[in-house]
């Protein structure tokens, strides 16, 4: 296929009702956008997720295009708009994780003294972790620091480090829940 | 999530024939055309300052309507491209206000520098914020409910440049209508809050014109 010339035909004759058409465009659609999202997400799920939603979204904005003007700009203002909306709903959702976990993760603190749990007891599987997260899980835990003075040490911000965080105590939890 | 092609036979199972959105030039035309019928019945009922043919006489008073016309102007073609995922592939265009509103702020400073001695403050102060908000509601609410048949991708922009446009309509029919040479009085209660107004669209677009 053409593709220059190909896509706007195919959204033209998609806007006037041909199925057939419609279905090559949007298979052609995820073809393209396939490796813009895969350089921008972490896991294939959050690709297929992601694509399904900008397909819909395609969809229900396509009186929008004329077919006069080139198709791939416009496919690309979509998937951008809904790459960023999936970012910031994603970060936000992992920051709040983070922030639950940390309250949790007090509440833990209480239990592990009670139990007799320390720092030093599992400081073993603390330096295993990845670096930047064994030295927030340090400074927290070992030194008494707060997030906000973590982030200002390591030159982190603060939520960033609350992520790290939350990644260390998952990772801590389930190897510990193993033992 | 469904299957993908799932997905895609839904979608094109779907596909009707679509009517296309208005060209955005189009689209500004007839909000302009609104507005200015607007603004005309507007004046009809209020009626245009007395000293109007005086005031023409002015040149830095042409030169503050003729401004805040080219404002009014460049937002709502602006408004009109914005309300389209790709800015109809006119990113330049869509950016025009800067430009307008660069203009109108150095003829607003001339105006303030030939403002010597300063004109008297009117008595009134507040109530022209208000009256201008009154007059800008219905093209406010208008101009949302036709971007709400689109898709915005900048709906943060969208609200705001389409609040301005609306409020500088409000403000024209102001300065044709009241008595005030007060560049103070005009900085202060026209079109500082116009700018607040601006501001307040930007979480007007997030409420209204997400999709």
């Amino acid at each position: 296929m053409d593709e220059i010339t190909g896509l706007e035909e195919l959204m033209r004759k998609s806007m006037g009702g041909d199925k057939l058409a419609y279905t090559k465009l949007l298979r052609e659609t995820a073809r393209f956008l396939r490796p813009f999202l895969s350089k921008r997400l972490s896991f294939d799920s959050e690709v297929d997720d992601l694509m399904q939603e900008i397909l819909i979204s395609i969809h229900k904005a396509r009186h929008t295009y004329d077919g006069q003007r080139p198709y791939k700009p416009w496919v690309y203002a979509i998937a951008r708009f809904r790459l960023q909306d999936y970012l910031r709903m994603h970060y936000a959702d992992q920051l709040r994780h983070a922030e639950e976990l940390t309250g949790m993760e007090k509440n833990l603190q209480e239990d592990v003294t009670e139990s007799g749990i320390s720092y030093e007891s599992i400081s073993a599987e603390v330096e295993k972790l990845p670096e930047r997260q064994a030295a927030i899980l340090r400074l927290m835990h070992q030194e008494g620091y707060t997030d906000k003075e973590v982030a200002a040490k390591l030159g982190m911000t603060e939520s960033a480090v609350k992520v790290a965080a939350h990644r260390a105590y998952k990772v801590l939890r389930q190897k510990l829940e193993r033992q | 999530m469904k299957d993908f092609e799932q997905l895609v036979a839904e979608l094109a199972n779907d596909a009707a024939p679509v009517k296309l959105a208005p060209h955005p030039y189009l689209l500004s035309l007839k909000w302009m055309g609104a507005a200015a019928v607007y603004l005309a019945v507007s004046l009809a009922v209020s009626g245009l300052r007395p000293d109007l043919a005086h005031a023409l006489a002015q040149p830095l008073y042409i030169a503050e309507v003729g401004a805040l016309l080219l404002v009014f102007v460049a937002t709502s073609l602006s408004a009109a491209l914005l309300a389209f995922p790709d800015l109809h592939q006119k990113r330049r265009l869509a950016f025009a206000p800067a430009w307008t509103f660069a203009l109108f702020v150095l003829v607003i400073l001339l105006a303030w520098r030939a403002d010597s001695p300063p004109a008297p403050l009117p008595v009134h102060s507040f109530e022209c914020t208000l009256s201008i908000t009154l007059v800008s509601l219905l093209p406010a609410a208008w101009t949302f409910h036709v971007m709400r048949k689109y898709a915005s991708t900048y709906y943060y922009w969208a609200g705001s440049i389409a609040l301005l446009s609306a409020f500088s309509v409000g403000a024209l029919w102001l300065r044709l209508h009241e008595v005030n040479d007060s560049i103070w009085h005009v900085v202060e209660w026209h079109y500082l809050p116009m700018l607040a107004a601006g501001m307040l669209g930007i979480w007007l677009g997030k409420v209204l014109l997400r999709w």
